[in-house]
């Protein structure tokens, strides 16, 4: 236990929260599953070579402008949780992986929307509605209290002209090719660059947090 | 004080609830009837002054009994966030829709954050200490006047195991009444009857890495994919890394988890018990009985036999023991050829054999899941043991991926519930009825044997009933919501409103029950106090307060301190807020000292993302009765099956017998509930988490299709449900997630504008006492 402690620092280190969507159908039976995947999400790069192999370049580098970081972020309840289902599912909508992941899985147009459809980072996870809620109405129960916090800053950059770093957690969001190229990304979070696929050669990850205190010693 | 309940004052009761239903029924338009209104933004107010840095802490998920480990985001005070923690090897990292919005819960604006007591038929804002002055002195009024069994306390599976310990203290210890319940009771009490007739001791063999093992899952009445979505992607996650694993659904309905199976077969309500045991005939008619197993480790028994379905007031019942060999369970299981089975149950002989061969094949590791459906039964001790039966025949358990696992539906029903023994016949180790065990209990409590009575008094539904009769005249409820969950509701909800009838409720919303209360106490929630959960695979998982409680929220367990307290028991309770979990638990874990139940230390369960028991020397039990896993074995044997007097498992001959009510020319349909993803019990905590309410705003009526068109009606449509005990009237929903079979209806009962459960009948197991929520006569009527 001791080791996994340590173990989990150094990943955590590297935490937070953003992007989401992605590319590719890449190492379903090796990534990261809730029964006994790698723990480590630092050290599972492997997700994006394979999807950078995976997805043709003009894919890569196509850009529709179709999502923004305000439509992104609307859809979610802080930085980092499970987006909504931000479009019309019928009531026989079953959940079956075939249902999402015919769409979410490799991205493409989806003439049913009018839109490039974005890509999950982690469509090893099929059981997509265990996390990704419908929305049928608008109404709250009650009012709430709830506050959020502000997203990360983009752009974070430790020296002018240096590559911005990566401001959120790589846990369910490892494979970086998902979110952050091809037309279904976020425009502000697309990558001008996205011929290159060994991103974090330049990028590292820096989540401003305290360190981890759950762990009480005594 | 004395209560007026005049009229005027149940209207008044009852505003609250209009209100949410007018509500409800304009969400419930929009839910059934499939509309999709524009996307608004969840353009929730930031917190600003922050610097981006978030502080994380570990906690076990506050909803079901999987006990996935969270880390919370916490920044200036506040619970921002929340991820899934990898280090807990329960979830490794991932949540459900629940967990990963689980901090919004403690958000709603309706927050109780003062007490309120009931002057003059208002409820009326007081200091938390004059509320509490009040209950302890109402306490020992009704004591004095009406006995020692006239005051109860009713809890639930969300207690923390502190809240429950103290509660099991103060009253059976120091009270000495036995008038503790839990709704536990409502949830899994089968499962412990199940456990203790098979085993003689409670609570799985196996663990979650039996889910990495197995090649073949049964689901036995139990939709996983909503209700322990973690637990079944791992199963999934399984099924996609390697070859051959399959996933059998065996249930009364189609659902999501029938989608997802290899193999969905549907059986009758209620005749689950003659297809278990046309599996076991299976298999001994093609003599795949693992010999070497059964002969060392199995010992056959019957029982009696048209035990009843406790629908009248004092039903008592007890079963008796009786010896068998395998010739005569061979010659019970007779009546069960798969042909006779399959005109029982709907289920084909071909699929019965299939399912017995896929035990029977010495190759396949067998894993079975259930829950409710199996719990939640008038045959429910039955069917568990029947389950047990045949793992024990082919010799799949106790190893990893043979596993008949037993799932729990609340984060520390097997922890506070099981483990504390907060049920009437219960101490935190054994029974009452047990002299070595009130000893104990004496022992540790400090208090004179004496006070500790040998008698069990009321279960679950029988404490309702008694405080309806009057035997009962002070209940305090904490952490549930029985207005909701009660089957036959409105009797017991009558009982509760009577003259003369004093109901404390801690809690931290609203709800139903609060509308029955003469004291609420505002309760401090999940992480805004300190507490410890028991998973459903032994694992204890502690949490510390990581926020602050609203106003004057108190954690139950210094609510119950505090009125013990004012009721003399200063010595019996000690502790400082400093520092009062920490101790009350090292108090309780001497009962459990020994291999077969060793509990770590506070310390050590602080340190990790939960520990499962036993731990002894510093090492967890991932499978027992098997001497490579379990320290507790000591018979030099493959296995050690030492719950039991005879160091064996027990074989039970349980016949097929039909449900208290079954479906007739005047009420045609089967009535069955149960949840949805979205939401968790009651919902008194989901639906005020927006994501989760915007889902699935109100509950409806899952129809058959072809039912639906006979009775004329379409999605979002209502229809009238009426059994013989009342009505509701529901929106109906037709090929929805989840398809009934042509003949019963669906409803999901978290919905207080959809009482479903003054519908249901309150019948329940005569062994466990737990009532059957998913069978009961219905006829519809179009609106």
């Amino acid at each position: 236990m001791m080791k996994r402690h340590k173990q989990r620092n150094r990943w955590v280190v590297t935490a937070a929260a953003l992007c989401c969507l992605t590319i590719i159908h890449f190492a379903g039976d090796r990534g990261f599953s809730a029964g006994g995947g790698n723990e480590d999400f630092d050290h599972q790069s492997g997700k994006l070579y394979k999807a950078y192999d995976a997805v043709p370049e003009p894919y890569l580098a196509a850009d529709s402008g179709d999502r923004n970081l305000a439509g992104f972020y609307e859809l979610r309840q802080y930085p980092g949780s499970p987006p909504r289902i931000p479009h019309p599912l019928d009531l026989t909508f079953k959940g079956n992986n075939s249902d999402c992941l015919a769409c979410h899985a490799k991205g493409g147009y989806s003439a049913e929307f009018g839109k490039y459809v974005p890509v999950t980072p982690h469509p090893e996870n099929s059981l997509c509605y265990q996390c990704h809620t419908q929305k049928v109405t608008d109404e709250r129960f009650v009012p709430s209290t709830w506050q959020s916090i502000k997203p990360p800053r983009l752009g974070l950059s430790f020296l002018a002209g240096a590559p911005p770093s990566i401001p959120h957690s790589l846990q369910l969001r490892e494979n970086c090719i998902a979110c952050h190229t091809g037309p279904g990304a976020v425009v502000e979070i697309r990558v001008a660059h996205a011929s290159r696929g060994n991103c974090r050669q330049c990028h590292v990850p820096a989540v401003q947090q305290e360190s981890f205190s759950e762990f009480r010693r005594n | 004080m004395m209560k007026n309940k005049g009229g005027s004052e149940v209207t008044m009761k009852l505003d609250r609830r209009r209100f949410i239903f007018s509500a409800a029924a304009t969400s419930a338009v929009a839910t059934a009837g499939a509309l999709f209104p524009g996307i608004s933004f969840a353009d929730w107010p930031k917190i600003t002054t922050n610097s981006g840095v978030v502080s994380w802490q570990k906690a076990p998920c506050r909803f079901c009994g999987t006990g996935c480990g969270v880390l919370v985001g916490v920044v200036e005070g506040r619970a921002v966030a929340v991820k899934g923690d990898p280090n807990c090897s329960v979830n490794k990292g991932l949540c459900c829709m629940k967990g990963y919005h689980s901090v919004q819960a403690l958000y709603g604006a309706d927050r109780l954050t003062k007490a309120k007591v009931r002057k003059n038929g208002e409820m009326v804002e007081v200091p938390i200490a004059e509320a509490l002055d009040l209950v302890a002195a109402k306490l020992k009024e009704t004591r004095d006047k009406h006995g020692k069994n006239s005051v109860a306390i009713y809890g639930s599976g969300q207690w923390t195991i502190p809240d429950g310990y103290v509660a099991s203290k103060l009253f059976k210890g120091c009270l000495g009444t036995n008038n503790v319940e839990a709704n536990a009771r409502l949830c899994m009490s089968s499962a412990v009857t199940g456990f203790m007739t098979s085993f003689g001791i409670d609570e799985p063999m196996g663990c979650y890495e039996d889910i990495d093992n197995a090649n073949v899952f049964i689901t036995w009445g139990n939709n996983m994919a909503e209700m322990h979505p973690v637990l079944f992607s791992r199963m999934l996650a399984n099924r996609k890394r390697r070859t051959g694993v399959k996933i059998i659904d065996f249930a009364t309905r189609s659902t999501r988890t029938s989608q997802a199976a290899d193999k969905s077969i549907l059986f009758k309500p209620q005749t689950d018990l003659a297809v278990a045991n046309a599996i076991c005939h299976e298999i001994i008619a093609n003599d795949w009985v693992n010999w070497n197993f059964v002969n060392e480790h199995v010992s056959f028994h019957k029982g009696k036999t048209n035990i009843g379905y406790g629908t009248e007031d004092h039903f008592a019942f007890t079963d008796q023991d009786e010896a068998i060999n395998f010739a005569d369970f061979k010659l019970f299981l007779a009546d069960y050829t798969p042909e006779k089975v399959e005109k029982i149950s709907g289920v084909s002989a071909k699929d019965i054999k299939y399912m017995a061969s896929l035990y029977g094949d010495p190759a396949q590791k067998v894993t079975s899941f259930w829950c409710m459906g199996m719990n939640q039964h008038t045959r429910g001790t039955w069917i568990n043991n029947l389950v047990y039966n045949i793992h024990l025949l082919v010799g799949k358990i106790s190893t990893p991926g043979n596993s008949p696992f037993s799932l729990t539906g609340q984060p520390s029903a097997c922890g506070t519930v099981r483990e504390v023994g907060t049920l009437t016949h219960a101490l935190p180790h054994g029974t009452v009825a047990n002299e070595h065990d009130r000893q104990m209990a004496a022992e540790i409590w400090g208090v004179p044997v004496e006070n500790i009575d040998p008698k069990p008094t009321y279960h679950t539904v029988e404490m309702f009933r008694a405080l309806d009769r009057g035997d009962i005249k002070f209940m305090w409820i904490q952490v549930t919501n029985p207005m909701v969950t009660l089957p036959n509701l409105k009797r017991y909800r009558n009982g509760a409103l009577k003259d003369d009838r004093f109901v404390v409720v801690s809690d931290v919303y609203p709800t139903p029950t609060t509308d029955v209360a003469d004291v609420i106490l505002p309760a401090a929630m999940w992480i805004e106090k300190e507490g410890l959960y028991g998973n459903s695979e032994r694992r204890t998982q502690h949490f510390g307060q990581i926020v602050n409680p609203p106003g004057e929220a108190m954690s139950d367990t210094w609510q119950i301190i505090e009125v013990a307290r004012r009721l003399g028991f200063e010595k019996q309770f000690p502790w400082s807020q400093e520092n009062y979990i920490e101790k009350i638990w090292e108090e309780y874990r001497r009962f459990h000292t020994g291999p077969q139940h060793e509990m770590a230390s506070y310390k050590t369960l602080t340190e990790r993302s939960g520990v499962q028991w036993p731990f002894v020397n510093g090492k967890e039990t991932r499978w027992r009765f098997n001497p490579k896993h379990d320290p507790a074995c000591n018979n030099g044997k493959e296995f050690h099956f030492y719950g039991k007097k005879d160091n064996r498992a027990w074989i039970w001959a349980r016949p097929y017998e039909p449900a208290a009510e079954s479906p007739d020319s005047e009420y045609p349909f089967w009535l069955n509930t149960g949840r949805v993803i979205e939401h968790w019990h009651t919902g008194t905590m989901t639906r005020r988490i927006s994501v989760l309410h915007n889902a699935v705003p109100s509950s409806y009526v899952e129809l058959n299709p072809e039912d639906a068109a006979e009775l004329g009606v379409v999605n979002g449509e209502s229809v009238k449900i009426i059994s013989r005990r009342g009505e509701i009237t529901i929106p109906v929903q037709i090929n929805g997630r989840g398809v009934p079979p042509r003949g019963m209806v669906f409803v999901p009962f978290f919905d207080e504008s959809y009482l479903i459960n003054e519908v249901t009948l309150d019948a329940f197991c005569p062994i466990s006492k737990q009532p059957d929520y998913k069978k009961c006569a219905v006829r519809l009527e179009k609106t």
